[in-house]
């Protein structure tokens, strides 16, 4: 009986190759031709806007805490209207491994995988992408979002008045 | 000895204790909130719930509350109580706001850790949140009230134990809000500790504001160079700047909080202007070339002058190491011109403590379980502000305590001040040794320091405190005379003594029966030594007569300066090596009563990040160095200096061993044993000159001493402390204050040989009488008033000019 498996092993992926003979080929001529990857596909990471246009990250530092090759690094600070934002972020790319644990991360939506898989380069300085690099003019997938409408500390609104508030407590008040 | 049973497993635990630290002792840990070992319980969270199954007390109840007795058995996993903790972070969830990513708590948050524990994964209120309006509590303390799960941990902390009186509780039912009456900066200097007993973010530090995380900080357990009681801390930093400080935990001296000092003092490790560069004669140079130039020319001017023309001033604030190793440099040379404090009162204070303290050491923990506390020249806020929060705790028990100073002593809690000028500070020292009040003519002085004696002799754990800068060497001397006068079977008394710095002791002990800064002055004016080393240390700004050093210090031939920061010998020195500080680098320190503790290295030294120019981002830059990371820790420059090992737990076996008094060096750790020199060392005189030798500028004397802020060197150079900065002022007793014409408030001039400045007046029944006060203020025009000194004045209203 080992014979006759050892000519079956032999003779059947000829028998396959010469099927896929006459078949229509899949490779794809890159980059004379290019496919469109699943919209859910991890490549260039990038940073969106909140629907009102103000930018979404609050440099809260949980994709650089979630991040298992230490690519994202920033610094928080603190805007006139007491919204916190980043006053740089920085991802290196060149390092980053797209594993997408930062976008899991990120409680306000801020940090978003694209299908954007082309961006090798010669120069590696040019794979450490800064803010400006990153943010994008949009909301990206989630077109509704806005944290400060509900992170209850009177940034988007004033203290109180977010829809999921009442008005501030007087504490001095003897009301029962 | 009460022994229970905890989920299946038997643990006896001291008598007293309660179940939830019971279940602790056995590594059982139960959410709760609202208990906190320092603070107590008051069962308010209701979290810490457990089942008790059979013995005295039967049912679900709150372990916090429950004292652990004989034959309990309790379950942390019965069904109900589960459901009843996981009922109970739900409600406290319900009115939290959803804004853990831009709360400064995220990473350290108990509500965070609890909330998980307490097993309440997703939110099913859908109802309304409740808010408050936030207030402004001051430069330190940024408060968020919405977050508040209302575990009045803040109140009891502020008000129970560190007497804070202008914070607490409002309103009722869900309108609790915590903060001041109004908006304003909070006036406790131990305000800081809300950030740490917090569980929450209600209250986080402002100055270290969405500035990091805690898992991208990088921390070690440190003692806060800031004074001599050595406070454990865990300071905390990221791209190469100290960002904040917290506190340790070290039950037998800080126990869980430190002062605002300690915490917010930190600016001198990323001071802007930080000398990090080796210097030769102005130029820059290598470390290494530094190193040789400093041992060349030291041994030059050796073998010109003989190895007496040089001088080592180490320094209160350099480590044990360094200033080991700064001796051992001098005995090298063959020059036995060691000091290790400029300031000539502070330095006898503490060799005199060093010499006589023994057996008669008490540690802060000793202090807050006292019944008497007698502080004698002593101000615990200016001096040693952790020692204020210990005394609370004892008068908190029971203790009475008793002050006899010159100044308006402020303590945060109840206690008896007897304002005397401080000539007859030693006087009622001598007294209480003696028992002879002939030399304490007051009619009002007498009578109070025999009750003293009557007082002392009926307290079981009575505790004498003094501090350098009041009492000098004399002083420290007469205060330990007099404690060993009542020691009995049944009074066990202890003395604790402010010194100026860190290692203030160590320095001490090192040099116990050597030379001081004053016989340097005079061998530097007579030109028999021509070249000094400086150690951390600023003789130009610390010498108890600063002018007087300065005519003196322009005579030398060389001068060498080992530092972390700008002091006016790195600016001027021939030979300058940047060191680092405390929280960049490993060695240990012995606090003031003798315990040598070690601290460890919390970050790299190097010019801070946001230090690197105004760009939007960090500059785009591939490069194998670190900016400004040239400072080495002062006992590896002197080490590679003496060819000695550059590891320094090596370096510490070795200089155990030449010297077999620091035996303890070769095992540092928090509870090592306390370390004393011996009795009967001292060579130096111990007179206690507080008087500046002229004094022709008036006939009002003036006492100078320090100030919570302003007159510490490395507080000095925090800028979050600024806003704590007096502006100068004069205290004065009404009495002289109708003799000199001037009222409460106003502005004066202040005319000394120093110069004149203009001060505020400040009037205050606990002055002493004839006598006016200042605080030394660096930087300012009361610079130059060395704390410690008394110098006459003139003081006239400003409309009279």
């Amino acid at each position: 009986m080992t014979l006759w498996r050892d000519i079956k092993g032999t003779l059947q992926p000829f028998w396959i190759t010469l099927g896929y003979l006459f078949q229509k080929p899949v490779t794809i001529q890159y980059p004379e031709v290019k496919r469109t990857p699943p919209p859910r596909y991890r490549a260039r990471i990038v940073l969106t806007r909140d629907p009102d246009g103000g930018e979404r990250c609050v440099a809260c530092h949980l994709c650089s805490g979630a991040c298992p090759v230490d690519c994202i690094s920033m610094q928080a600070a603190e805007d006139a209207d007491g919204r916190r934002y980043a006053a740089w972020f920085r991802i290196n790319f060149s390092r980053c491994i797209f594993c997408g644990l930062c976008a899991e991360a990120c409680p306000t939506l801020a940090i978003q995988m694209t299908p954007d898989y082309e961006i090798c380069n010669r120069d590696i300085l040019n794979l450490v992408y800064e803010k400006e690099d990153l943010l994008i003019d949009g909301c990206g997938k989630d077109t509704q979002y806005n944290f400060y409408e509900h992170a209850g500390i009177g940034v988007a609104n004033e203290r109180g008045r977010n829809q999921d508030e009442y008005g501030p407590v007087d504490p001095k008040s003897l009301l029962p | 000895m009460p022994t229970l049973v905890i989920d299946n497993r038997e643990v006896t635990v001291p008598e007293g204790m309660n179940v939830l630290d019971a279940a602790k002792a056995i590594d059982i840990v139960v959410p709760h909130f609202c208990y906190h070992e320092a603070l107590g319980a008051i069962g308010s969270c209701r979290l810490c719930a457990m089942q008790f199954l059979e013995g005295p007390v039967q049912g679900v109840k709150m372990a916090c509350m429950v004292p652990a007795q004989d034959g309990m058995v309790v379950s942390t996993s019965a069904a109900e109580a589960v459901e009843l903790r996981e009922h109970v972070i739900e409600w406290l969830m319900t009115n939290h706001p959803h804004d853990c990513p831009v709360c400064d708590e995220g990473g350290e948050c108990l509500l965070q850790d609890m909330t998980i524990a307490g097993g309440h994964y997703l939110r099913r209120y859908r109802g309304k949140k409740a808010t408050y309006t936030n207030q402004y509590l001051g430069p330190f303390i940024e408060q968020e009230m919405n977050r508040c799960i209302t575990c009045y941990r803040c109140s009891r902390t502020y008000r129970d134990y560190c007497g804070g009186r202008d914070f607490g509780v409002f309103g009722s039912r869900n309108r609790v809000f915590f903060g001041r009456y109004k908006d304003g900066q909070l006036e406790s200097p131990f305000s800081g500790n809300l950030v740490d007993i917090c569980p929450t973010g209600v209250f986080t530090d402002k100055p270290f504001r969405f500035k990091s995380r805690i898992w991208d900080l990088q921390e070690a357990p440190s003692i806060c160079p800031q004074c001599s009681l050595g406070c454990s801390t865990i300071p905390g930093g990221r791209f190469r700047e100290l960002q904040r400080i917290r506190s340790g935990i070290n039950q037998t001296t800080n126990g869980f909080f430190i002062c605002d000092r300690g915490r917010f003092g930190y600016g001198h490790v990323n001071h802007p202007e930080r000398p990090r560069d080796p210097r030769v004669d102005g130029l820059p140079v290598t470390m290494e070339e530094a190193i040789t130039a400093a041992r060349n020319r030291v041994d030059a001017l050796a073998a010109k002058y003989g190895g007496a023309s040089i001088a080592f001033l180490g320094s209160p604030r350099a480590s044990l190491e360094g200033n080991l190793l700064l001796q051992a440099w001098a005995g090298r040379v063959g020059s036995s011109q060691s000091v290790f404090d400029a300031h000539q009162g502070r330095d006898h204070a503490a060799r005199s403590l060093a010499a006589n303290l023994a057996s008669l050491a008490r540690s802060l923990s000793d202090v807050r379980q006292s019944d008497l506390i007698i502080l004698i020249g002593a101000d615990p806020l200016a001096e040693g502000p952790s020692l204020a929060l210990a005394i609370r705790q004892a008068v908190r028990q029971g203790s009475e305590v008793i002050v006899i100073d010159p100044r308006p002593v402020a303590l945060p809690c109840a206690h008896q001040h007897i304002p005397l000028p401080p000539q007859l500070l030693h006087m009622v020292l001598k007294a209480l040794e003696s028992g002879q009040y002939d030399e304490l003519n007051d009619a009002q002085t007498q009578p109070a320091v025999k009750t003293l004696r009557s007082k002392i002799a009926q307290a079981k754990l009575p505790v004498l405190i003094g501090g350098a800068d009041m009492l000098g060497g004399l002083g420290v001397k007469l205060l330990c005379d007099a404690a060993k006068r009542f020691i009995s079977a049944e009074c066990n008394i202890g003395v604790m003594v402010m010194l100026s710095g860190p290692n203030s002791f160590g320095g001490a002990f090192l040099n116990i029966g050597g030379p001081d800064f004053d016989a340097l002055i005079d061998a530097f004016q007579e030109g028999r030594v021509r070249g000094l080393v400086c150690l951390e240390s600023d003789p130009f700004r610390e010498a108890q007569f600063p002018a007087k050093a300065q005519a003196a210090l322009g005579h030398l031939e060389l001068l060498i300066s080992i530092d972390c920061t700008p002091t006016l010998a790195a600016k001027r020195a021939d030979i300058f090596m940047p060191s680092r500080a405390t929280a960049e680098m490993a060695g240990s320190f012995i606090n003031n009563e003798g315990r040598l503790q070690a601290f460890h290295q919390a970050i790299e030294p190097g010019m801070p990040l946001s230090a690197l120019g105004p760009g939007k981002h960090p500059p785009r830059l591939f490069q194998s160095t670190t900016p400004g990371a040239t400072p080495q820790p002062a006992w590896q420059i002197l080490g590679q200096l003496l060819d000695r090992p550059a590891d320094l737990n090596q370096l510490r076996r070795t200089l155990a061993a030449e010297n077999p008094k620091l035996k303890a060096l070769t095992h540092v750790d928090t509870t090592a044993a306390r370390i004393c020199a011996e009795p009967n060392g001292i060579a130096a005189a111990l007179t206690h000159e507080m008087f500046s030798a002229d004094s022709s500028a008036g006939n009002v004397p003036l006492l100078i001493t320090s100030a919570f802020v302003g007159s510490h060197w490395l507080s000095h150079l925090s800028s979050p402390l600024k806003a704590l900065r007096e502006e100068p002022t004069v205290w004065l007793h009404p009495s002289l204050a109708a003799t000199l014409g001037l009222k409460h408030g106003e502005r004066a001039i202040l005319s000394t040989t120093l110069g004149r400045c203009h001060v505020r007046v400040q009037t205050s029944n606990d002055m002493a009488q004839e006598l006016a006060l200042t605080y030394q203020l660096l930087d300012s025009a009361l610079e130059g008033m060395s704390p410690g000194t008394i110098i006459n004045c003139r003081l006239t209203g400003e409309e009279g000019q």
